[in-house]
């Protein structure tokens, strides 16, 4: 028997209520499930800006979409997709199925057993890749040297060492990103012992260019805008951001080091858990494909990775190495990889707190 | 015949699975974070299942993560007490006015809020900057001189004043329209002088709402991240961005996640002695 007191008040759940309710609970991921199952679709995590614009316009549109892909940008800094990557290292399938990644977080992530060892023939334009850049876990995208920046109408005579910035006309007015701290200890290895991992004799060398009124800035960009308020007179950068600044109307020059140039490379990398290996596959190829190569280079100043791109005009002017052709040194990665973290511990306690 | 169902028992129909949520929700990621900050940190493995309190003491012994906690308390004890010290005249000049334009203040208040921390943090470096707006008018007005102020403790105060000042004033506002102008009236119809009256009458009511909004800058001004990297610089540390730089640039999480309890438990422990700075009889009931 049911009185009107007890159907008033409140709402109640029938079983079937229930069950309906947990079914419409339910239905999002089925939905999803379908939606993915119906066409491919990749999820590529990478950094905003000119970079994410410059991937839609030059690989996605031309070469990545009119292959039925639907692509999805999921933008952010790198240490945090580093560490989505690993958060979601336990889950059957991760949310991006590639990660943008510079070489060195690359190379931690190998070493963690994150990464899926690369199908070469997925991916036939790596055949065009340079030798020296390739790995099986990291489709090199674009590279640059490192280079001694400065300001010539400041400068008249040019750094031509990394020893040359600890010079006393230069005292307050050199500087870099601080998140470049591990590039610039490779130079600093590099010019004090020939190698790019001499630890002792780079900490030495930084503690004396430290002393000598070194500048250190949060961001990439805000080195450009030092440059160009001309609270910096020198300092160590990649060579393509000194074509880009030079695009922005900032006073910079690029000279090689004499003891070499480290290069730093970025590129892709697809998490063992990536949903969409097939799609990963496909948009890795596209990213090596030549015209997309030269896309980023007269853009953004970066070299292609690929021997078959070919740049013209004033982008090939702009970006030609000198001659005779600069010594180029790539990283020790695995070496990077263990000794990151305690080096930026001694970097914050030593260099910054100083 | 069933039951008639109680008030309080529909209330808790309809509160309990809410609250089951959010304090799953809060408290999951917390236990997480605790079992992490006990495990042990590899360069290569990132983190190796253990049961070791070293990341706290790591902490307490090594004299640079102590002196960024020194730093941290400092600026938002300063930071905090230069938002009460500004934000009290203008909220109580808020409350009282009978101006038409009172809405329009109130917006002006506010209107800070309408962009994101970081988006204002990058206006002010270009107001901070070496040939910035401010260095450029010292320049003008004293040639041969400037005002860098970019990559500076004050720069950092300066930031997180202005990030937490619209809080402090809305709350404190809320404060002071709830007291009723007619005690400082019978005040000062007694004889007392305005200020008198606003010390004697406004600022023991106030009282427990101004500790709330205290204690809300206090949080905000302790976990700041944005403010301290973008004008502080690389040279300036602070908790929360050393924090970041643990679990994210290091990928030491074990350390990060002990960092972060530290962080919160000093907050947690300086907001209680706040609170028993305020006699008994004047704190919320």
């Amino acid at each position: 028997m049911h009185d009107d007191q007890d159907r008033k008040p409140g709402f109640r759940i029938s079983r079937r209520g229930a069950l309906a309710g947990a079914a419409g609970l339910a239905l999002p991921a089925v939905l999803s499930a379908r939606a993915h199952a119906a066409g491919k679709r990749v999820v590529i995590g990478t950094w905003g800006g000119d970079y994410a614009r410059l991937l839609h316009e030059n690989i996605e549109v031309p070469l990545v979409i009119p292959q039925g892909i639907k692509v999805i940008q999921d933008v952010g800094d790198e240490p945090p997709r580093m560490a989505k990557v690993i958060a979601q290292r336990m889950l059957p399938h991760g949310s991006m199925d590639i990660a943008c990644a510079e070489a060195p977080y690359a190379w931690r992530m190998h070493n963690m057993g994150l990464l899926e060892t690369l199908d070469e023939k997925k991916i036939p334009n790596l055949a065009h890749v340079d030798p020296n850049m390739r790995s099986d876990f990291l489709v090199p995208h674009i590279w640059s040297p490192q280079i001694l920046i400065y300001n010539p109408k400041t400068v008249s005579a040019p750094p031509l060492t990394f020893g040359d910035l600890l010079a006393p006309r230069f005292k307050g007015k050199v500087g870099f990103p601080n998140g470049n701290n591990l590039y610039v200890m490779m130079a600093a290895s590099l010019f004090a012992s020939g190698n790019v991992d001499d630890l002792a004799k780079a900490k030495a060398l930084l503690i004396k260019l430290n002393g000598n009124g070194l500048r250190l800035y949060p961001e990439t960009d805000t080195v450009g805008t030092a440059f160009k308020s001309g609270e910096l007179q020198a300092g160590v950068m990649w060579f393509a951001r000194v074509v880009m600044w030079q695009n922005a109307g900032i006073p910079v020059q690029a000279s090689f080091p004499k003891e070499g140039s480290v290069i730093y490379i970025s590129g892709f990398v697809v998490p063992k858990n990536a949903p969409d290996k097939e799609a990963a596959y496909a948009y890795l190829n596209a990213a090596l494909d030549p015209r997309a190569q030269e896309g980023f280079a007269k853009h953004m100043g970066y070299l292609p990775t690929v021997t078959n791109a070919k740049l013209t005009g004033k982008v090939a002017q702009q970006l030609a190495l000198p001659n005779p052709k600069p010594k180029l040194i790539p990283p020790d990665y695995a070496f990077d990889a263990k000794i990151t973290a305690g080096f930026n511990d001694w970097w914050q306690q030593t260099i910054q707190k100083a | 015949m069933r039951p008639v169902r109680k008030p309080a028992a529909s209330a808790a129909f309809f509160l309990g699975p809410a609250t089951m949520v959010v304090l799953v929700m809060m408290c999951a990621p917390l236990v997480l974070l605790a079992r992490f900050s006990l495990d042990r940190f590899d360069p290569t493995k990132m983190m190796i299942a253990a049961f070791t309190g070293a990341n706290y003491l790591r902490f307490v012994t090594e004299p640079y993560y102590l002196d960024v906690m020194r730093t941290t308390v400092f600026v938002a004890v300063s930071a905090t007490a230069l938002c009460l010290l500004l934000g009290i005249p203008i909220a109580y000049r808020l409350a009282r006015t009978q101006s038409r334009y009172k809405s329009t203040m109130v917006l002006l208040v506010i209107l800070p809020l309408f962009m994101g921390g970081t988006v204002r943090a990058v206006g002010w470096m270009i107001l901070f900057a070496h040939g910035g707006m401010l260095d450029l008018a010292v320049a003008a007005i004293a040639p041969g001189h400037g005002l860098d102020l970019m990559y500076t403790p004050i720069a950092v105060m300066i930031g997180i004043l202005s990030f937490n000042m619209p809080y402090m004033v809305l709350m404190l506002q809320a404060v002071f329209e709830k007291i009723d102008p007619a005690l400082e009236e019978a005040a000062r119809g007694l004889g007392a002088a305005p200020g008198g009256a606003f010390w004697r009458i406004v600022w023991p009511l106030s009282l427990p709402g101004m500790l709330i909004a205290t204690i809300l800058s206090f949080i905000m001004s302790m976990n700041a991240y944005a403010t301290p990297v973008l004008l502080g610089g690389p040279r300036f540390h602070m908790m929360a961005p050393q924090v970041y730089v643990e679990f994210a640039t290091n990928n030491n999480w074990p350390f990060a996640a002990a960092l972060a309890f530290i962080l919160t438990a000093t907050t947690l422990a300086l907001t209680l002695v706040a609170n028993r700075l305020i006699p008994g009889r004047y704190r919320a009931p």
